[in-house]
């Protein structure tokens, strides 16, 4: 089985517009790869496309991970495959608290069919525990286990529990949308940290980062940098390439595929 | 259980009002108020309630219950020494006559319409609950209505007393045993908070699929008293709720939750009305209703700030979750404002769909579809249950919305 996450010509339109037009890209098992590109080059469609939301309409191409094309993959088939999508807008879920919703995705991770569910879910001390020393490493308070999930959470901790999540679910295949808007810089070093902490322990993982700006990429090192320009991968190369692009600006590039 | 029943309603007289409330040993001016109450009933027309169907329903064959069977009081510590009675409302006759007399009545005008003037000419079942000055209440008493009878009729009347600085939290329930009992309840609750009270009221209707329920409930607020109301309305074919919140003392407050969950054909309605009256008084309500199948539920809501009042606060919040396309929510919120003087007066109103974005962020972390909709639902209901003060109560009523989702 392919543990890298292999993107073929893929074609996504919102409402009839399209906004990715044929994007080939590899993220190999074991990197961090980085995504840059401008506003409006696609690369939240692309995260999207990859979880699987329902409002982003695969026209062509496949996205190939473990032996499947996860397109054919409903978005919790794909989780259950080892994909994550931290997102950039975290959603509010009143009324369920941030324990009880990682207990409850946890609980669908281990879940097998043919089993009774109460045989295959994590034991309460095991997740307390867990969910302890988590939290304490992402620097967030206990108090935030009982509290609604993302309810009248600030930016920041919001990204922190998004990264919380991934700790607690230990994806394969993490992909990070824009994970550094609105963040200061202490927040965005606790993020950073809880990210190459995680790829420390797992170092065959694969970590798909988005951004726009390359201040992230100081903090994640990246192995490799594509550059998403019009809904087409245009560029990649190593890091120096987001260090180019943070000298340059994104219009240098711009100009080169114009004249292309 | 057995009960001894009335003859079907259609074959009720006033004489036999009145014998029966006399052998019975009841107090002459009871005896008069049943049958005036009586005469009311035999001559009204039914109330025309246009979301409220009654055209299944036959009120001469029904068949009410002539004792206190299917009433069942639950309290966790001995309190007779703090002079706190906890007792049918038959039984308090006895003891508390002079506090009934004045009291009951008080609160809701049995002429109203037709059902509230049947249930005080012929109510059997209740509770009375006297919590005298400045004691207070620690763990939750609980009375529990149940049919003992397949199609039989309750009619119970409760009477809550709070003195002066007393607190306490009653829970009234009504509740079948078998799912597919048909009868009605018609059921009154009057509360009179005394000055600077505090009482936690959870009202929790489960009836079974065919109980007509009609009932009415109201609490007048003295000043400085505090009110936490919580219902939780599951069960019954047609409910049919005036709720009312009288808040009259200066500094008087409600926190006002509800859950409402239809499914199949239900029909349920809730008209809750907060009426403020005092200087500085303050009240928050916060419904919420999930309907499903082809359900049909309304909220008939009305917040009145009255003329005398001054510096109100008063903030109205209700949310609707559809779960099949076919399932209907009307809600009527209403604010009245007869004054130039309010602090601050709010309403927010929300009905629709389970929302995809948060569907889509459940379901990119493992959870399935159904049980994501779970999740929510349980989630959207969060606030009231987490206002019921039992735990084995709790987890029934949240057992039952789990297996209605």
């Amino acid at each position: 089985m392919n543990s890298d996450l292999v993107i073929k010509d893929l074609r996504v339109s919102v409402e009839d517009k399209e906004i990715l037009k044929g994007v080939n890209l590899t993220v190999k098992a074991g990197t961090i790869h980085a995504i840059m590109g401008p506003n409006g080059s696609g690369k939240s469609t692309l995260a999207y496309t990859l979880m699987g939301h329902p409002g982003y309409t695969v026209t062509g191409g496949e996205v190939w991970y473990q032996g499947r094309n996860i397109l054919e993959l409903e978005p919790d088939e794909r989780s259950k495959l080892g994909l994550f999508l931290a997102f950039q807008y975290p959603v509010a879920i009143p009324g369920v608290t941030v324990a009880n919703f990682l207990r409850a995705a946890m609980n669908a991770h281990r879940a097998e069919e043919g089993k009774d569910p109460k045989e295959t879910a994590i034991p309460m001390a095991q997740f307390r525990k867990q969910l302890r020393e988590q939290m304490a490493a992402l620097g967030i308070d206990e108090s935030f286990a009982r509290r609604y999930l993302n309810e009248g959470f600030s930016g920041g901790e919001k990204k922190r529990i998004e990264i919380l999540q991934m700790a607690m679910l230990e994806p394969k295949m993490a992909i990070m949308d824009e994970t550094d808007s609105g963040l200061d810089i202490d927040a965005l070093k606790i993020v950073a940290q809880g990210v190459n902490t995680l790829y420390a322990r797992h170092p065959e993982m694969g970590v798909l980062v988005i951004t726009h700006y390359q201040r992230l990429l100081n903090y994640i090192k990246p192995h490799f940098v594509s550059v998403l320009m019009d809904g087409r991968i245009v560029r990649e190369g190593g890091p120096e390439l987001a260090l180019e692009l943070e000298e340059k600006g994104y219009d240098f590039l711009r100009e080169e595929v114009a004249s292309a | 259980m057995t009960m001894k029943t009335f003859p079907p309603l259609g074959e009720i007289s006033d004489a036999m009002v009145i014998e029966t409330s006399r052998a019975a040993g009841e107090p002459e001016w009871l005896t008069e108020q049943r049958a005036e109450a009586w005469r009311f009933f035999a001559s009204a027309e039914p109330p025309y309630w246009r979301r409220t169907d009654l055209s299944k329903f036959k009120p001469e064959q029904v068949i009410a219950a002539a004792d206190t069977a299917a009433t069942s009081l639950y309290q966790e510590e001995d309190l007779a020494d703090q002079g706190v009675a906890f007792t049918t409302l038959a039984q308090a006759l006895r003891s508390h006559e002079a506090l009934i007399r004045r009291y009951l009545g008080a609160a809701i005008e049995p002429t109203r319409h037709k059902f509230l003037a049947l249930n005080a000419a012929l109510w059997q079942d209740g509770v009375f609950l006297y919590v005298p000055k400045n004691v207070s209440v620690e763990l939750p008493l609980t009375a529990v209505f149940s049919m003992p009878i397949p199609g039989g009729a309750i009619m119970p009347r409760n009477l809550i007393i709070l003195d002066d600085g007393a607190s306490v939290t009653f829970v009234e329930e009504y509740h079948s045993i078998a799912a597919s009992d048909q009868a009605f309840a018609a059921p009154v609750t009057e509360i009179f908070l005394g000055n600077d009270s505090t009482l936690r009221f959870v009202a929790v209707q489960t009836w079974g699929e065919d109980v007509y329920h009609i009932g009415a409930q109201k609490a007048r607020v003295g000043r400085g008293a505090a009110l936490e109301w919580a219902a939780v309305n599951l069960g019954a074919r047609v409910q049919h709720i005036e709720a009312e919140t009288a808040l009259e003392g200066d500094g008087s407050r409600v926190e006002w939750v509800a859950a409402t969950f239809a499914a199949d054909h239900q029909n349920l309605l809730t008209a809750p009305w907060l009426r403020h009256i005092g200087a500085k008084t303050e009240g928050h309500m916060d419904f919420k209703t999930v309907v499903k199948d082809q359900s049909y539920t309304t909220f008939d809501g009305m917040i009145k700030i009255e003329h005398q009042s001054r510096a109100t606060v008063s903030r109205l919040e209700e949310h609707a979750l559809h779960l099949s396309p076919k399932a209907r929510s009307d809600s009527i919120p209403g604010l009245m404002i007869d004054t130039n003087d309010v602090a601050k007066a709010g309403h927010a109103s929300t009905s629709g769909e389970v929302d995809e974005e948060q569907l889509f962020y459940m379901r990119s972390r493992g959870i399935p579809r159904d049980e994501a909709i779970h999740l929510i639902v349980m989630g959207f209901f969060e606030p009231v249950l987490d206002r019921i003060p039992n735990d084995a109560l709790r987890q029934r009523i949240a057992d039952m919305i789990e297996a209605k989702i």
